[in-house]
């Protein structure tokens, strides 16, 4: 074998990376600690690379290394979600920064690559972990550069021992994290990132990627994660349409359609307007979603895969923008073939934004200009509308289950009309997506701003929207909303999509979970025991108002009922009920 | 030495009875409730006007009739040779202008009407200011033009306990606009000379409370030379719940050491807008003979 690569083969190995981080993605958020419903990391990854991808396959095949670099950096980070994402992101910006002066990459060059990727990828994290995804490259990382120190020539055993190397650490992770060992998983961050230099190697190696592999015994990782893996796909078929509505769908038509989709399948998305409603649904009988669907209109853009081969799995969906992209699995004449993204911009959602391929100016949501405008990140169009009537400009409409990427939040942020724009991402594993994409909105240096108001929920959100005060400076604003949002205590409902044990409780599939701030604070097998139980652990003495925020699966007067109960425990609170509308959790409750 | 009369109206919170304890008038300020007219403080009592507003009455306030004023300045003129005359903020309602201009046809010289954007309690220290420099031997000229020196040297901060009056009263709009929201929130809103604006929102009382005592305390700082200067009158309002009065009393004191808070019932026009458990925190600077 050579013992250097040129910006072709890179480009090759980046792809079949990416490729096969996407293959094992469904894996990947199976091994999130927390058995919740959007335990979302491989989906995250793949998303923030194929963003990468996209770009990638299109360049020239004699392509330079500068610009293969550039393509690869630009794109994940533009595509970056969820803090894993934005750490592969960074890993990548890191190593292009180390090779891309290079016309052709020797061991050495590689190595020094690695240790520049490490570098920045902890850079961006502000307290840095070890057991994670950073400790995997940091190990990867620490083998190249002691092999290219010894000397080492021969590419192909170089690659072979820096992967060996990292599954090693990578199995080391759960003596690292207590959490990752209770849980009986390696972490999921760390393996993704295997799974891309995985993949690189085998296009190096010239292998025709096959997919087909048992992922189980192709990567090691602890045993209880074996079993899960084993068994993770519930549901074959993944159906994805667009409704083209007869007439818009009421509240209630649309609460039915959502709940007849789950009683099919699960990974549910739903998202419509007065004129077209978009479903994904993953699903044994995808002949029921469509039948039920023809009730509302036409349909089109109909796709449907077979999940349990995922060798066929070609159609990648990024849900929150509207943009299909797909990646060929084979990698030889990847730029020959015709790009299929972008098929549905002409129908583009209402307040949501096409993400690729646009260059006007965009369009402000807020006709009159301000000093302050607000970008708030939710999933419901309850809790939506809620921080409308707050004064926040921008809603983006992602939260828990579709992470909005570094380039949506940038976006958002570019539509409102304002000097500086606060962003509320109300999930923690958004902040580090929108802190990048402050960054982005420094470099394009047009005078505008963007600061980050780190609230984890969408409680926390709530009352950094509640505490600005307008007239006031944006350093005083900050530092208010930042003090207020310690003020509330949040807990949230939802269901354990498998068995495991966190904090010492048996937590079995199909349970009912409340976590809090720091924790798991309740579970049982009835909603709302389960979320009283949350609530007893969140309230106080001090605390004067219970927010209960109820989802699309509680019904109006399930709400009232709890809310009933909750009132005669606690008679020194006012209770209040929201329509909140988000998936997945069934209550979001706030005490302060 | 010209003999001067002090008359303001019921939104100082001094009612008519207790006028005459200060040797003053007061004019009681006029309601419609569902179509029947009641005088504030004649025969309107705050406990009658809470109970009817949450019934859901149909309240509207009105100034002091043109006819009532003219006959009570007239009676007074009998005995006094001046009128010093402290109406509500101009801000807020328009019957300062219709005294200052019925006091500018045939009562020049007589009659001086204040326009120093007070209500409620900052307004009640304007009439006590204004006693103190009559028993001093200004004349009506000299109290008006020294009362007026200090006219934007105020503060208040409002919370309110819900933002349905506001809402269904529809005269505070750009205030009530800003708030428009699905969440119960209160809401607190300022005066600072004659403007009535939105000033921050808080989920809880306590919240309320705090915000509205550290922007008085920045005020202090900022405006009114600092705490230890002593320049300022503290004082504060309710609507209706004394006994939550009484517990803010208490934490602004603690607030502010050295200063005693008087409190009062917010006059019943304000109230008519913002309804029973508002909380009001005021400041109005001191005046130097």
């Amino acid at each position: 074998m050579a013992n250097t690569i040129k910006a072709s083969d890179v480009k090759k190995m980046f792809l079949a990376g990416a490729s096969n981080l996407n293959a094992k993605k469904e894996w990947i958020n199976e091994l999130n600690v927390f058995p919740v419903p959007d335990g979302d990391t491989g989906t995250n990854m793949t998303m923030t690379i194929m963003s990468a991808a996209k770009d990638v396959k299109n360049l020239p095949e004699d392509v330079d290394m500068g610009s293969l670099c550039k393509s690869i950096y630009s794109g994940a980070m533009r595509g970056a979600r969820g803090n894993s994402g934005v750490i592969l992101s960074q890993l990548l910006r890191g190593f292009t920064k180390g090779v891309r002066d290079y016309d052709e990459l020797d061991a050495s060059i590689i190595a020094n690559a690695f240790d520049k990727a490490v570098e920045t990828a902890y850079k961006a994290v502000m307290k840095p972990k070890e057991g994670t995804i950073l400790t995997v490259a940091k190990g990867a990382a620490e083998k190249a550069m002691e092999l290219a120190k010894e000397g080492a020539e021969d590419l192909e055993p170089f690659f072979e021992e820096i992967i060996k190397y990292g599954d090693e650490v990578l199995n080391k992770t759960p003596e690292m994290l207590p959490v990752l060992k209770q849980a009986g998983v390696v972490d999921s961050g760390g393996q993704g990132l295997m799974q891309v230099l995985k993949g690189a190697l085998d296009a190096y190696l010239g292998k025709k990627i096959d997919y087909t592999i048992d992922e189980a015994a192709a990567t090691p990782v602890a045993s209880k994660a074996q079993a899960t893996a084993e068994v993770d796909i519930k549901f074959g078929y993944c159906t994805e349409f667009i409704v083209l509505l007869s007439k818009p769908l009421n509240v209630k038509q649309e609460i039915d359609f959502k709940a007849f989709l789950e009683s099919i399948g699960d990974s549910i998305v739903m998202v419509a307007d007065d004129e077209i409603c978009k479903v994904h649904v993953h699903s044994n009988d995808p002949g029921l979603a469509i039948q039920r669907a023809l009730m509302y209109g036409q349909l089109s853009n109909m796709k449907i895969d077979n999940m349990r081969m995922e060798h066929r799995e070609k159609l990648f969906h990024e849900t929150q923008n509207g943009v299909y992209a797909e990646i060929d699995t084979e990698i030889n004449g990847a730029a020959e073939s015709t790009p299929t993204y972008n098929r549905d911009d002409d129908i583009p959602l209402k307040d949501q934004t096409p993400v690729s391929e646009k260059k006007a100016e965009p369009e402000f949501v807020n006709s009159e200009h301000k000093d302050i405008g607000f970008v708030a990140v939710c999933a419901g169009d309850g809790l939506a509308e809620i921080f409308r009537g707050l004064g926040v400009d921008y809603v983006i409409e992602g939260g828990q289950t579709m992470n909005p990427s570094t380039e949506d939040i940038l976006d958002a942020a570019s539509r409102v009309n304002a000097d500086t724009v606060f962003v509320l991402p109300n999930n923690k594993n958004i902040i580090l997506a929108a802190n990048q994409a402050k960054i982005m909105m420094e470099d394009k240096g047009d005078n505008k701003k963007i600061v980050v108001i780190p609230t984890k929920t969408v409680p926390q959100g709530i009352t950094a929207a509640i505490n600005f005060m307008p007239g006031t400076s944006v350093e005083e604003n900050e530092e208010g909303m930042k003090e207020a949002i310690s003020t509330v205590k949040t807990g949230e409902v939802t269901y354990a999509v498998r068995d495991t044990m966190i904090d010492d409780v048996t937590i079995k599939q199909g349970d009912y979970m409340g976590i809090g701030d720091n924790g798991i604070l309740g579970v049982g097998s009835d909603i709302e025991d389960v979320t009283a139980m949350m609530i007893d652990k969140i309230v106080d003495d001090s605390t004067e108002l219970i927010s209960l925020f109820y989802g699309s699966d509680i019904k109006e007067e399930e709400a009232a009922a709890l809310s009933d109960r909750i009132s005669a425990k606690f008679s020194g609170c006012d209770v209040e009920v929201q329509y909140g509308g988000q998936p997945i959790y069934y209550y979001i409750v706030s005490a302060e | 030495m010209s003999k001067v009369a002090i008359i303001t109206d019921t939104n100082s919170g001094i009612m008519p009875a207790d006028g005459e304890a200060l040797g003053i008038k007061v004019i009681p300020t006029p309601f419609m409730i569902d179509g029947v007219e009641y005088l504030e403080g004649i025969n309107l009592t705050q406990e009658d006007f809470f109970k009817k507003l949450a019934d859901g009455a149909d309240v509207s306030t009105s100034q002091p009739s043109p006819g009532a004023l003219l006959e009570l300045w007239d009676a007074m003129l009998k005995e006094y040779d001046e009128i010093v005359y402290i109406p509500l903020s101009s801000g807020l309602s328009s019957s300062c202008q219709t005294a200052t201009m019925l006091a500018s046809d045939d009562y020049e010289g007589k009659v001086f009407v204040v326009n120093n954007q007070r209500i409620s309690v900052t307004m009640r220290q304007s009439v006590l200011d204004a006693i103190e420099l009559r028993d001093k031997g200004m004349n009506g000229k000299e109290i008006k033009d020294k009362l007026e020196e200090v006219k934007f040297e105020s503060s208040i901060y409002i919370m309110l306990d819900t933002l349905y009056y506001l809402k269904k009263g529809g005269r505070i709009t750009p205030a009530a606009a800003a708030l428009g929201t699905l969440l119960k929130l209160k809401p607190v809103l300022q005066i600072q000379g004659e403007k009535l604006d939105a000033f921050a929102k808080a989920r809880t009382a306590t919240q309320g409370k705090n915000i509205m005592i550290n922007a008085m305390l920045s005020d202090f700082e900022n405006r009114f030379g600092g705490i230890d200067a002593h320049d300022v009158h503290l004082s504060g309002a309710y609507s209706y719940d004394l006994e939550k009065a009484n517990e803010f009393k208490g934490e602004v004191e603690a607030a502010f050491p050295g200063y005693e808070m008087h409190m009062d019932p917010l006059s019943l026009v304000v109230s008519c807008h913002i309804g029973p458990g508002a909380l009001a925190i005021a400041a109005s600077r001191k005046i130097h003979v």
